[in-house]
Order: structure tokens, then C-alpha cells, then sequence
């Protein structure tokens, strides 16, 4: 298999060299950073190959009351990041991802007051899909927050997820104005 | 009232359970309030309408 070297100096902008031995190295100023072999790629001691896809993170920012016994879908209206602008933080509060793939989601909603039992479910276009956490709560182990995560597929146009959450006997879930309380995160981990 | 105190009016016998099982209400945070997204109770009818006037 040839070497290829890019150069940024000289005459020729791109040197091919066969060294006959099965490995390709990309390199950036003359010091190798990632290498392909039969086994596979991978990057040089300190490099990392940095993913691209959409990421994003939102919460809460204040409290939202809530019904005791019903699902309510939990407002993130503050955006930490996104990178894609994937994420609706002013109407619906869903990620609807522009790139098909498989996503990692992560989320965790606080509770204001003492819940009976409180639950966390993911819900993707509009039905419920996934329950991340449904807790019943006893004297003396009611719960600050709870929390869940998911990989899920998108088709990259159409589908998108939501965060529902249902309590009882509390008054709704918690937020003060940090990052701190009652969020939602995800990123790309693997294309279609 | 709400929606789950009129449900619960009408069949007193609903536990809280069954809210997080085979019935869901739901609130879409949208302004248009609370719902019932889900009833699939074993034996109690969906309340109409009327009932829940």
C-alpha cells in the first residue's frame, strides 16, 4: 500500500511514495496523526477524530407546575448548545435532527414538592416510546430528580423526540435558572 | 376541577396507578391543557363528553 504525505510546502502538494507496508498514515506537517490498516483506523497518541453530527443540551431555567396524574411535556426553553439547531426551545421542545443516525439522549427532570411517584418517558413523534424512569415514592425516599437515557434511530427529516414527565401529589417539576435542574441532552453517536 | 379530579369523580374506584398504566393523560404544555391521550382500562368505559362537562 502507497504513503501518502499532504505537504504545504514545496512543489508537489501531495507526495505518493510505496512503501509496501500496508499502512496508510495521514500526516499534518510531517508527523503522523491517523493511520489505516487491516485493522482498522486509528488516531495517533493525542489526536481524537471528532465527530461532527448534531449535539445539543437545553433545560429548564425556571419551575413548571403541573397536574398530579398527568403526563405534562417538560418545557427546555434555555439552550446550553446546538450545534445544528436541531432543538425547538420556544414552541414545541422536541429534537428533530437533520442527520439520520442513531443518537445518544440523556435527560433528568427535578421534582417541586414530595412526590407520591413521579415518572419520566420519552416520547418520539408524538406517541409514548420509551419509559426512562417510574418511580413509587415512601415515606422518607422521595426523590430530587430522576433521570434516564436512550439511543434512538432518526430518520434525519421527520422524526423527533419529547420529554414527558407525570407526578404525584407534588406541585410540578423543579428549575431554578442554572444548567443544573432539569435538562436534556443528546448527540450523534453512529450514522444511518 | 381538573381533568383527573372529574375522572376520578366519575370512577372513584381508579387508582393512581392506573393513571401511569392503562390510562395516560396527557398535557401537550401547548395552553390547551390536560387530555386523555390513552384509556385502556380492562372494565371502565372512557368517560363521553358529557361526563366530562
Amino acid at each position: 500500500m502507497a504513503s501518502i504525505d499532504a505537504s504545504t510546502s514545496g512543489a508537489g502538494g501531495i507526495i505518493t511514495t510505496a512503501d509496501n507496508t500496508g499502512t496508510l498514515n495521514l500526516q499534518s506537517g510531517g508527523t503522523t496523526i491517523a493511520t489505516i490498516n487491516s485493522t482498522g483506523l486509528s488516531m495517533a497518541s493525542g489526536k481524537v477524530l471528532a465527530p461532527t453530527g448534531p449535539a445539543f443540551s437545553a433545560y429548564a431555567g425556571s419551575a413548571q407546575n403541573t397536574t398530579s396524574n398527568v403526563y405534562t411535556k417538560v418545557q427546555f426553553p434555555n439552550e446550553e448548545f446546538d450545534t445544528n439547531s436541531n432543538f425547538d426551545s420556544s414552541t414545541n421542545y422536541r429534537f428533530t435532527p437533520t442527520v439520520a443516525g442513531y443518537y445518544q439522549l440523556n435527560v433528568s427532570v427535578s421534582v417541586n414538592g414530595s412526590p407520591a411517584r413521579f415518572a419520566i418517558q420519552l416520547y418520539k413523534n408524538g406517541s409514548a416510546y420509551k419509559i426512562m424512569t417510574d418511580i413509587s415514592c415512601g415515606t422518607g425516599t422521595v426523590p430530587n430528580a430522576i433521570s434516564g437515557s436512550a439511543v434512538v434511530y432518526f430518520n434525519g427529516s421527520t422524526d423527533y423526540v419529547e420529554v414527558y414527565a407525570n407526578q404525584v401529589s407534588a406541585t410540578g417539576f423543579y428549575s431554578n435558572s442554572t444548567t443544573v435542574f432539569t435538562w436534556f441532552n443528546g448527540s450523534l453517536i453512529r450514522g444511518a | 376541577m381538573t381533568l383527573y379530579e372529574k375522572i376520578k369523580t366519575i370512577y372513584p374506584q381508579l387508582t393512581d396507578n392506573d393513571f401511569f398504566t392503562v390510562i395516560t393523560l396527557q398535557n401537550d404544555s401547548d395552553g390547551r391543557g390536560d387530555y386523555i391521550a390513552k384509556w385502556e382500562h380492562p372494565t371502565l368505559a372512557k368517560p363521553t363528553e358529557e361526563q366530562l362537562a
